[in-house]
């Protein structure tokens, strides 16, 4: 009998995927996280022809996002486990490009719930609480103020800031921030915070004016997970932080000076780094040379998931990164989203296959089919869904998120 | 030690402090009158773009990116230098770099005495550009894995290290460079940023005319039409015929080939007696006579001012 149990994350589920193969019998059992979900056989003509099967459907189901069961911290059937440590898997949450254009209905693996002070404060254990405000009605921080108030609060292990900005798309979060910071003896247990889950109907990525962030690091030194949305005024003036394992930063251009920051943090326990690089249309300014100090690999020792996304210079980071120290340290290299095109993916045809690395992620990519078939054929799982239509010699690429 | 921010750190050496400095961050000093740098200096990055430094001091420390772009008296640099990434565009007085240098991205374009590699030295896993560094005549034997080379516009260098490796790209565009060796057989080819393939860049003669003017890309017919030549070019597509007349070297014609989604080429057809050879010299489209042509090669915008004593 062999048994594979895979579960996966991103902004609008989680799920379990089990797979047992006994003789030429497949058993399949998969669903939404906590609950029994689905079950299923299929029996095949020979046991040899159930195993090769077996071993591609799992294949498949990895080069999509799954990862093991074992060991994620997610119990495959049941819960996310209640152990203090989020699972990295649950750090994720635009897998792909389409999951941009809604809010986020799960977050680290919890279901999110827009905040109504109307009703009683459900379980915090159990979900995740969104605030923002619509263009006629601020109420982001009002609501988030009546939450501190309530026990509810004192459980929340993670908090959502949706659009704070009301009706002028300039407002920054900085009032938000200081209140959370303000009360923070009243959110003991808050690990994750997602400082911006807007659509770009409430406000484009690139438009979204972001702040200082960094007094969260030292306003939560139990946080384990930031993620942030917006790159216009984005700072993380002091990047020191002994606890946090998780760093997503969403935007449409990363100013250079944020990079700077990363490069020169003391972060000893990120395992995660999440950086959307975007284009100088929008305010990104930097090139792989900046990127010299994480290719270097000395910055993040625990580094197991490295995504350098949304970038229209990533054919340059597969160039460098396949020389890179890095590339022999995580498991993860996530350049999707990006304009990754033949150049890069010929250059990626030389990762290592033996070593730490098992995933490769280049969704949304333009990359030509012959060599996505190559990459396919790699010793590790690889994402290449997702390839953008588009005439042969046309000179024009987008990152998937721009405006 | 006086540990400054990049704005304290650039008023102190503007008003002339020579102590040891620990700047965080960018420390910008581009276009700063400046012959010298503090000794002792250390930071995450320093431009000095345009300063009259000629060297820097021995014990300095720079992280991520060094930038000396167009610092004309540069001469030198420290010997075991170890920074992410190193611009040194057009230093047009350095010839040699130190030994020890370590980098991963270096970038010499315009460099035109540049000639002196070190024995030893670490240049890997990033960028190496090379362009127009026109005394270079060969590459060191300790190249280690690159993503791209590049050496365009190298006139005098003829051969690659057969030891090292490319992830990415190679431009040869305008080198002496006749073929890759066994080791770079995986290297995507560039010729001046334009991606082509090993016949553009290694095989001229084989390309043809009609090749050229049935490729949809204006870019890569360029190169096509380039690497042919132009005479040999006008003479296979069958140039029409504009103007002709005759100079001191005989007949002598005014062409035109048009491409599509492209101006049309026009060029002027003519014999030198000096040099015994025909040549295509290309002029604007607009050109209507040779000898508005040849008044244009001349500088002159107004072809009736244009009245040489004699053509050679």
């Amino acid at each position: 009998m062999k048994r594979c149990e895979l579960v996966y994350m991103d902004a609008k589920s989680s799920k379990f995927w089990n797979l047992e193969l006994n003789g030429s019998r497949h058993s399949l059992a998969y669903g939404r996280i906590g609950t029994d979900g689905q079950k299923k056989e299929k029996d095949f003509d020979s046991e040899e022809k159930a195993e090769a099967a077996f071993h591609k459907l799992v294949k498949e189901k990895m080069a999509k996002g799954y990862v093991e069961a074992a060991g994620s911290g997610v119990e495959s059937c049941g819960h996310v486990s209640n152990d203090t440590n989020l699972p990295l898997i649950s750090f994720s949450s635009i897998n792909h490009k389409d999951e941009v254009y809604d809010n986020v209905k799960t977050f680290v693996g919890k279901r999110v719930l827009d905040y109504d002070p109307e009703k009683a404060s459900r379980d915090t254990s159990k979900l995740i609480y969104r605030f923002r405000s619509d263009w006629d009605e601020d109420v982001c921080e009002e609501h988030l103020k009546h939450f501190i108030d309530s026990d509810a609060s004192l459980e929340a292990t993670g908090i959502i800031i949706g659009a704070w900005h009301g009706d002028d798309p300039e407002n920054s979060p900085e009032s938000v921030i200081k209140l959370l910071i303000d009360n923070k003896e009243r959110l003991p247990k808050l690990a994750a915070i997602y400082l911006g889950d807007i659509t770009s109907e409430e406000n484009e990525m690139s438009w979204i004016y972001q702040t200082d962030v960094s007094p969260l690091f030292e306003g939560f030194p139990q946080l384990q997970l930031l993620r942030t949305r917006g790159g216009q005024d984005l700072a993380l003036s002091k990047p020191d932080h002994p606890n946090l394992r998780a760093l997503a930063l969403e935007s449409g251009g990363l100013p250079v000076e944020v990079i700077r920051s990363i490069c020169t943090s003391n972060f000893p326990n990120l395992e995660y780094l999440e950086i959307w690089l975007g284009t100088d249309e929008y305010g990104g300014n930097s090139s792989v040379q900046d990127l010299q100090p994480i290719l270097a690999g000395k910055l993040f020792p625990k580094l197991k998931y490295l995504g350098l996304r949304n970038c229209d210079y990533v054919d340059d980071i597969a160039g460098v990164i396949v020389n890179s120290p890095i590339i022999d340290r995580i498991e993860t290299l996530d350049l999707s989203l990006g304009t990754l095109t033949d150049a890069g993916a010929k250059a990626l045809l030389s990762l290592p296959q033996n070593g730490t690395l098992k995933k490769l992620n280049i969704h949304h990519h333009y990359v030509s089919g012959s060599l996505v078939k190559e990459l396919n054929q790699l010793d590790i799982a690889v994402d290449t869904s997702n390839p953008s239509e588009m005439e042969d010699d046309d000179e024009w690429r987008f990152v998937a998120v721009g405006e | 030690m006086l540990k400054f921010t990049p704005e304290q750190a650039r008023d102190y050496i503007r008003r002339g402090g020579t102590e040891s400095l620990q700047v965080s961050g960018k420390l910008d000093l581009s276009n700063e009158k400046l012959d010298e740098v503090p000794h002792g200096l250390q930071c995450y990055e320093l431009d000095l773009s345009g300063t009259s430094i000629t060297t820097l001091p021995n014990d300095i420390l720079v992280e991520c990116r060094l930038i000396l772009d167009n610092c004309i008296h540069l001469t030198s640099l420290p010997e075991g230098l170890s920074v992410g990434s190193i611009s040194l565009r057009n230093c047009n007085s350095l010839s040699a770099l130190p030994e020890n240098l370590e980098t991963w991205f270096l970038d010499l374009t315009d460099c035109q005495r540049f000639c002196n590699w070190p024995k030893a030295a670490t240049i890997h896993r990033g960028h190496l550009v090379l362009r127009n560094c026109i005394n270079l005549q060969a590459l060191p034997p300790w190249l280690n894995n690159l993503a791209n080379l590049d050496v365009s516009g190298c006139v005098m260098l003829s051969e690659l290290p057969d030891n090292f490796s490319i992830s990415s790209w190679i431009d040869v565009g305008g080198s002496n460079i006749k073929g890759l060796p066994e080791n770079l057989q995986k290297a995507s080819i560039h010729w001046r940023g334009v991606p082509v393939d090993q016949r553009i860049a290694f095989q001229p003669w084989d390309l043809s005319a009609s090749e050229a003017l049935k490729e949809s890309n204006a870019e890569l017919r360029r190169v096509i039409i380039e690497r042919m030549g132009y005479l040999r070019f006008s003479q296979e597509a069958k140039a029409k015929i504009i103007d002709e007349d005759t100079d001191p070297g005989g007949k002598r014609q005014l062409l035109r080939i048009n491409l599509e989604e492209d101006e049309p080429l026009v060029g002027l057809s003519c014999f030198c007696p000096s040099t015994q050879r025909q040549y295509f010299l290309r002029v604007p489209p607009a050109m209507k006579s040779c000898h508005q042509a040849a008044a244009w090669m001349a500088g002159y915008d107004d072809p009736n001012l244009y009245k040489p004593v004699i053509e050679t």
